[in-house]
């Protein structure tokens, strides 16, 4: 059937850009004096089982409107690297207090508190430094190049993600909304509009990006929820530290499976609007069908 | 009247500090508005307008001033400088790393509004100062723009400041520091955004690469000179006079250059840097370069 060839494709598109994105990340931190420093951000950035879902978007997205992929590479290592830097933070004592990240021993865990401290507020410069160092200028006009930097910073700052964590730990009405949106919905519209940016795709198209990428984001966020349910963890703490906090827990499984299809249909709609550009928006339909049915375990690839 | 030329051909230091202290607070205000959420933006606001002595924003626009541009083309990144430095000050305060109860005579941010708060309020005013750069600045080229970027995150990150603050962590409690490694602590913790301040303005200001190095090199004998000054008021001031906890790099037992080399000394060697950062201005338009000459004997001299 054709869902399962675009599934097939997507799944080898993704795969050829982890590969390549990894690597480039690798390059991009080399360790150097005082090595301390780069171990702790290289742990975190280069972390075993990372799915570079905001890269992956941020590539296809350019490549949509025939960006050359050269061109989204820095900025795909930047969305990382800035990713990263919110998750050592957010795993942090004062904040979620989570010793371990995807399975490994937390940021903190390895390196100490004051190490993830700065590992994040390095990485946060290194990925606006990795953009300006890296993206070939016969490329990427400069304008363009300062569009990507501006909703890089405003989608990790005081109305974005950093907004999203604040809300997620002090609670208060319509938290568990406002949470989705901007813990996990920024960094998806930022990367599909980054990728955009540069393609210099027109304000329309970028609106469009902005409206498919938040989509997309709340929805892998929204699924995560309700398989995380769905095998009821054994820890206690655990459930206690999230009781209140997830789509699933405020509103129950079934009306979770139900925003998680609305979001779903709402994201391919917004795609629909990209008929023109024929088979090039493929990989960035094939995300939401991932995002919503976790198609196939990028770990055991 | 001949008294009234000669006091007007004389440069005051003073007044322009005040000046441009005022008008970088105000473009700081206007910058980080009061938003939702609310305390986030409070606790930027606290630490971001607590008063501090601008003395990075002033680099950066006499920088800009000094080789033919306009206050207002620096003026965004002087207060991304200025918001760089104060998120440092308030994850450096953090209890985890320096665990400061006070900071310009005020309580620090997380006695304030949290620890969770100050974590997060350093990180987005980070994140602002370069959104603040990229779309606040004007006319100048987009070209010298994303080069002031780079200038930016390089002196900031594992390069620079953040450099300095991890081989500081890690030296504490270590007896025989030596005067390199002391070195290497100051000119990237305390100089690197000296130095990157004094360049962002140098290169909005349209600066050749030969004067942008000549400033380069004024601004990292300054931030030395910063740090050793520093140094000797730590060990010959009190808290009130410094607006934070006096003596505290001895209680540590952190290397500083009184330790090491005694205050004689190193009230000599901050002279030696003086004198090295203000060669470096010779080229220049004397009239132009008097408030940088001024800063520099400013930060020598001060007493706080």
């Amino acid at each position: 059937s054709p869902s399962v060839s675009i599934q097939f494709d997507l799944k080898t598109y993704w795969m050829t850009l982890i590969a390549e994105i990894n690597q480039k990340l690798d390059e991009a931190i080399p360790i150097q004096y005082p090595q301390q420093i780069y171990e702790a951000m290289r742990y975190s950035v280069l972390a075993k089982g990372a799915k570079r879902a905001p890269p992956v978007m941020c590539v296809a997205a350019c490549e949509l409107f025939g960006g050359n992929r050269l061109a989204a590479f820095p900025t795909a290592c930047a969305l990382e690297m800035v990713h990263a830097a919110s998750l050592i933070h957010d795993d942090l004592p004062c904040m979620d207090n989570d010793p371990f990240r995807r399975g490994q021993p937390s940021n903190h865990t390895i390196f100490g508190v004051d190490m993830a401290i700065l590992a994040g507020d390095a990485l946060f410069p290194l990925g606006f430094q990795h953009i300006v160092s890296h993206t070939p200028s016969n490329l990427v006009p400069e304008l363009q190049l300062l569009r990507v930097i501006a909703e890089i910073a405003r989608a990790v700052g005081s109305t974005g993600m950093a907004a999203g964590q604040f809300v997620d730990l002090e609670g208060g009405p319509n938290a568990v909304e406002f949470v989705q949106e901007k813990k996990y919905g920024e960094m998806g519209e930022c990367s599909a509009v980054c990728g955009g940016l540069l393609a210099d795709a027109t304000d329309g198209e970028i609106q469009r990006l902005r409206r498919y990428g938040r989509a997309v984001g709340v929805l892998y966020q929204v699924v995560d929820d309700v398989l995380e349910a769905k095998t009821k963890t054994d820890n206690k703490e655990e459930e206690k530290r999230k009781k209140g906090k997830s789509y699933v827990e405020k509103y129950g499984v079934e009306k979770a499976i139900e925003v998680a299809e609305d979001l779903k249909a709402k994201a391919k709609k917004e795609l629909d609007g990209f008929e023109n550009y024929g088979e090039r928006v493929l990989p960035l339909y094939s995300f939401v069908d991932y995002a919503a049915g976790r198609g196939f375990s990028v770990a055991d690839a | 009247e001949n008294k009234q030329t000669q006091l007007e051909s004389t440069f005051n230091f003073k007044t322009y500090m005040v000046e441009k202290a005022n008008s970088v607070n105000q473009a700081l205000n206007a910058a980080v508005s009061l938003r939702d959420p609310l305390k986030i933006h409070e606790s930027m606001r606290y630490s971001l307008l607590a008063g501090g002595k601008r003395v990075r924003p002033m680099l950066c626009i006499a920088a800009c001033e000094l080789v033919g541009g306009q206050e207002s083309t620096a003026m965004p990144a002087a207060c991304a400088v200025e918001m760089i430095h104060t998120m440092s000050l308030m994850h450096d305060d953090l209890p985890c790393m320096d665990n400061d109860d006070l900071r310009r005579g005020k309580p620090t941010n997380h006695k304030v509004f949290g620890e969770d708060v100050a974590v997060l309020a350093g990180d987005a005013l980070l994140a602002f100062s370069f959104e603040h750069v990229a779309t606040e600045t004007k006319a100048v080229s987009s070209e010298r723009i994303v080069r002031v970027i780079g200038e930016l995150a390089k002196c900031i990150g594992a390069e620079g400041l953040v450099a300095g603050q991890v081989v500081d962590i890690c030296s504490e409690g270590i007896s025989d520091v030596g005067l390199e490694h002391l070195e290497f602590i100051h000119v990237h913790k305390t100089a690197a955004l000296l130095e990157g301040s004094v360049v962002l303005g140098a290169i909005l200001g349209g600066a050749n690469d030969e004067e942008v190095e000549k400033l380069r090199k004024f601004a990292r004998c300054i931030g030395l000179l910063f740090q050793v000054v520093d140094d000797i008021l730590d060990v010959t001031k009190s808290s009130q006079e410094l607006g934070k906890t006096a003596g505290k790099d001895l209680v540590a037992d952190k290397t500083t250059y009184p330790k090491l080399i005694g205050i004689e000394k190193s009230r000599e060697f901050a002279a030696k840097l003086n004198k090295e950062a203000q060669d470096q201005l010779s080229g220049f338009d004397q009239k132009k370069a008097a408030p940088l000459i001024a800063l520099a004997n400013y930060i020598a001299y001060r007493d706080n």
